[in-house]
């Protein structure tokens, strides 16, 4: 009998093992609410040019602001590669000629990275941004002297 | 500590072996069940955590009643009077979390109780099958905390783990209602302990674990509470 009684208790020691250790398998998921996207403006020199022309450089200046949100970063781009970046909302840089591949008409993008409002765990970290572009056509052409 | 430790420890021992113990029986017993504890810092650490997060999250779990183990020497000295000593474990913890689509954050703190101690038990009712006791027991308790964060924002994971350990003094005072069986008794145990709690130390730096709000009051692992289980008594006949 008192066999028995062994044999069950080492039984019910192991099988109970596992309850010797605190866990919590529950997650409190949340499906966040979004507040409204920030109103995002752009302001730069070259909102009233036409085609601007590059010749041996060309000076480019912007402002972005960002209301209801906070501004992260933002990027200058002409074919595919970055010519500018900054984390202020306002500033200037120059734009080559050698930073195109083409030699005529070229765009240079502008990218505002900045929160996006979604209340999510990214966006409260700054780990998700939404993006405003511009884009505005560059000539590269060199120009004819006469 | 150290030495109060190895003191309860030797008392303990050199009473299971005293000539001066009128021995009849000698046996050992093992009980299984609850435990409520009290663990107002762990708690109010775990709120501070929570709310240290980026985001709402909640607790999910706070550090509910969780398993209580025990095996035991245990010798008859009288009749009615049993002495004994052994190991006791204890284990609780608490979560708090939050997930969404783009990640998670969970932080766990888990909690476990190392005790060694010794105890005496006597009987107000010393049936030939009922046998109804009551007891006291001190322990020297060693209680290990650690306090998980886990991070992953958009696939980006972070891990933080932090291990704890406080060694305090505890008495314990209950009543075991056993029926006897031949050779052996099955019943129920049930008792409330005091844990004259000890501050937690880190286990790498050995800093104390601090209130995040006044730097100078020292957090501390509470296992103050009520148990309950079943337990059996083994008789061996030397």
């Amino acid at each position: 009998m008192r066999k028995a009684i062994l044999i069950l208790i080492s039984f019910a020691t192991l099988s109970l093992l596992n309850a010797c250790f605190f866990t919590d398998s529950e997650i409190y998921r949340v499906d966040p609410v979004a507040d409204d996207p920030p109103i995002v403006s752009v302001l730069s020199n070259l909102d009233t040019l036409i085609n601007p022309r590059v010749n041996d450089s060309l000076l480019v200046s912007y402002e972005v602001a960002v209301e209801n949100g906070e501004f992260y970063l933002m990027e200058a781009m002409v074919s595919e590669g970055i010519v500018h970046s900054s984390d202020t909302a306002y500033g200037s840089f120059w734009v080559y000629p050698s930073q195109s591949d083409v030699t005529d008409l070229d765009t240079l993008f502008m990218e505002f990275y900045h929160s996006s409002n979604t209340n999510t765990l990214a966006d409260r970290t700054g780990w998700e941004a939404r993006i405003t572009m511009r884009k505005y056509a560059i000539d590269f052409s060199e120009e004819v002297k006469k | 500590m150290k030495n109060t430790f190895r003191s309860l420890a030797l008392a303990a021992f050199l009473t299971l072996l005293s000539q001066a113990s009128f021995a009849q029986r000698m046996g050992f017993s093992a009980s299984f069940g609850m435990t409520s504890q009290s663990m107002d810092d762990l708690k109010y650490i775990q709120q501070y955590i929570l709310g240290t997060y980026p985001v709402e999250g909640a607790i999910t779990s706070s550090f509910p009643p969780f398993t209580n183990v025990s095996v035991n020497l245990v010798k008859e000295w009288y009749d009615h009077i049993h002495i004994g000593g052994g190991y006791s474990f204890s284990a609780t913890g608490g979560k708090s979390s939050y997930s969404d689509y783009t990640g998670n954050i969970s932080t766990e703190i888990s909690a476990t109780s190392h005790r060694l101690g010794a105890f005496l038990s006597y009987s107000i009712i010393y049936g030939d099958r009922l046998n109804l006791a009551i007891y006291g027991r001190v322990d020297a308790n060693l209680s290990t905390v650690a306090i998980e964060t886990f991070v992953n924002i958009v696939g980006q994971t972070n891990n933080i783990i932090n291990q704890y350990r406080s060694i305090s003094p505890s008495a314990t005072a209950g009543l075991e209602l056993m029926y006897k069986f031949s050779g052996f008794s099955l019943g129920l145990d049930a008792g409330y302990m005091v844990d004259f709690a000890g501050d937690l130390r880190n286990k790498d730096s050995n800093d104390y674990l601090t209130d995040p709000s006044d730097s100078s009051r020292n957090l501390t692992s509470n296992w103050t509470g009520w148990h309950v289980g079943i337990k059996t008594q083994i008789w061996l006949n030397f």
